[in-house]
């Protein structure tokens, strides 16, 4: 069927509403998913590391305190965004660096343990439930900057030698970028399969609707066939 | 004020929070983790006044840890790679903090587990901190590494970080010196103090 600009448009208004109905499913699900993250947090610090000590004397460990109030800061915005202002852009991108911030923060609880790394890897995962590719690039610029910005303020962090070659930062970002190919691509797929079932669904209403009016323009003449008759 | 300025406000205000509370918290963790414990004082040589056996023509290698340190399971971890890594003729020594009015069993943490297991290293219990007092450290985590002759070649710690196990310049220089046999290696140690200002002072 040759697609009319009625029809183009009323595709592009269904699209829209499916895509905001995804937007704000999504934000609810990481509103629950950093609330989650932040008992998390809490739970590892005081799992792994509960107290500083000095001989027999301990104090609360720093990473307890971090996990509380740290954890509580970044939280705090994208959960009330999430809460009051789902399905818009400003919310999804708030959420994607702070659902990065979160991965950072756990993985600095878990003292760089390389198994918490993984968190990043299925945060990203996660963000492409909005089928937005530009939330990927959000927390892909988020993570690599903290990545970036930790190899040269304190490059034993990130590589263990204090010295390391310019390029071991492209080797790890390198993984990130992997896995974003094919998440930004199932992200414009995805978007292409809303377009698709939105078109056809603005086709059917729009035969639907041509089909009511023929149906509704026969019975006017037949009426009027009775009323001559 | 209306409620959606009212709305505008809040989100305004949280996102100055947001951004305020992880500069301090991401900062805070920089600070915690970079930041390295108090350095041995050594004059070189094997401490005569030690308790700790030297392995006669032997290397030794003695780290100092609290067993509650949770820094101090990243200082184990990296042991057990240097174990592992270093020649034959290093004697490892683990010496695990208590102190004299502690419960029993107060020693027996994770940290202290992963000592015992460490391939043919000794693990002695340090009432007091006496004994890392005697090789001049305060800071659990601190390694020593003397040579066969009883001189000091290896002063530091092992891990890169605060509690960050992972490939680093104190173990790299540990494994290399006790290969070749020769040349000196220091690294900031980072770890829980080892005892109190009293028990040190005592």
């Amino acid at each position: 069927m040759n697609t009319t600009p009625e029809v183009a448009a009323r595709a592009t208004e269904l699209r829209e509403e499916q895509a905001l109905l995804r937007y704000k499913k999504v934000d609810r699900m990481f509103a629950v998913l950093l609330g989650v993250q932040y008992v998390a947090g809490i739970a590892a610090a005081l799992a792994v590391s509960p107290y500083a000590w000095a001989g027999k004397e301990r104090v609360l460990h720093m990473h307890v305190w971090v996990a509380i109030l740290g954890g509580a800061g970044i939280t705090l915005l994208p959960v009330l965004l999430a809460l009051f202002r789902p399905g818009t852009a400003l919310t999804r991108h708030v959420i994607a660096a702070s659902q990065m911030l979160s991965s950072a923060l756990l993985i600095h609880l878990m003292g760089g343990r390389i198994e918490t790394h993984f968190h990043v890897f299925g945060s990203l995962a996660f963000l492409a439930f909005y089928l937005d590719w530009r939330v990927i690039l959000t927390a892909t610029v988020v993570v690599a900057s903290d990545h970036f910005a930790r190899g040269i303020l304190w490059p034993e962090s990130v590589y263990g030698i204090a010295n390391p070659e310019w390029w071991r930062f492209l080797e790890h970002a390198g993984w990130v970028v992997f896995e974003d190919i094919f998440l930004v691509w199932s992200c414009i797929f995805g978007q292409r399969e809303l377009q698709a079932a939105a078109t056809r669904q603005a086709e059917i209403e729009y035969l639907s609707e041509q089909e009511q009016l023929k149906s509704a323009a026969l019975e006017m003449a037949l009426a009027e066939m009775q009323e001559t008759a | 004020m209306t409620k959606r300025t009212l709305l505008a406000v809040a989100i305004g205000l949280a996102a100055v929070v947001w951004c305020g509370t992880i500069a301090m918290a991401f900062n805070a963790i920089r600070r915690f983790e970079t930041t390295p414990g108090a350095a041995a004082k050594t004059n070189g040589v094997w401490p005569a006044a030690s308790r700790v056996a030297r392995t006669p023509g032997s290397w030794s290698l003695v780290m100092l840890v609290h067993p509650h340190c949770s820094c101090s399971r990243a200082s184990v971890q990296e042991l057990a790679a240097i174990v592992e890594a270093a020649p034959r003729h290093v004697q490892t020594n683990v010496l695990v903090y208590r102190p004299h009015d502690a419960k029993r069993g107060w020693e027996q943490t994770e940290v202290y587990h992963a000592a015992t297991r460490l391939r043919g290293a000794r693990v002695v219990i340090d009432t007091d901190g006496a004994e890392a007092a005697v090789f001049g450290g305060f800071t659990s985590g601190q390694t020593f590494l003397y040579d066969d002759e009883g001189r000091l070649r290896f002063s530091g710690g092992v891990t890169s970080l605060r509690g960050h196990a992972g490939l680093n310049g104190g173990r790299a220089d540990v494994i290399r010196i006790a290969k070749q046999r020769d040349g000196k290696g220091t690294h900031p140690v980072f770890g829980c103090a080892i005892s109190t200002t009293k028990e040190t002072t005592r």
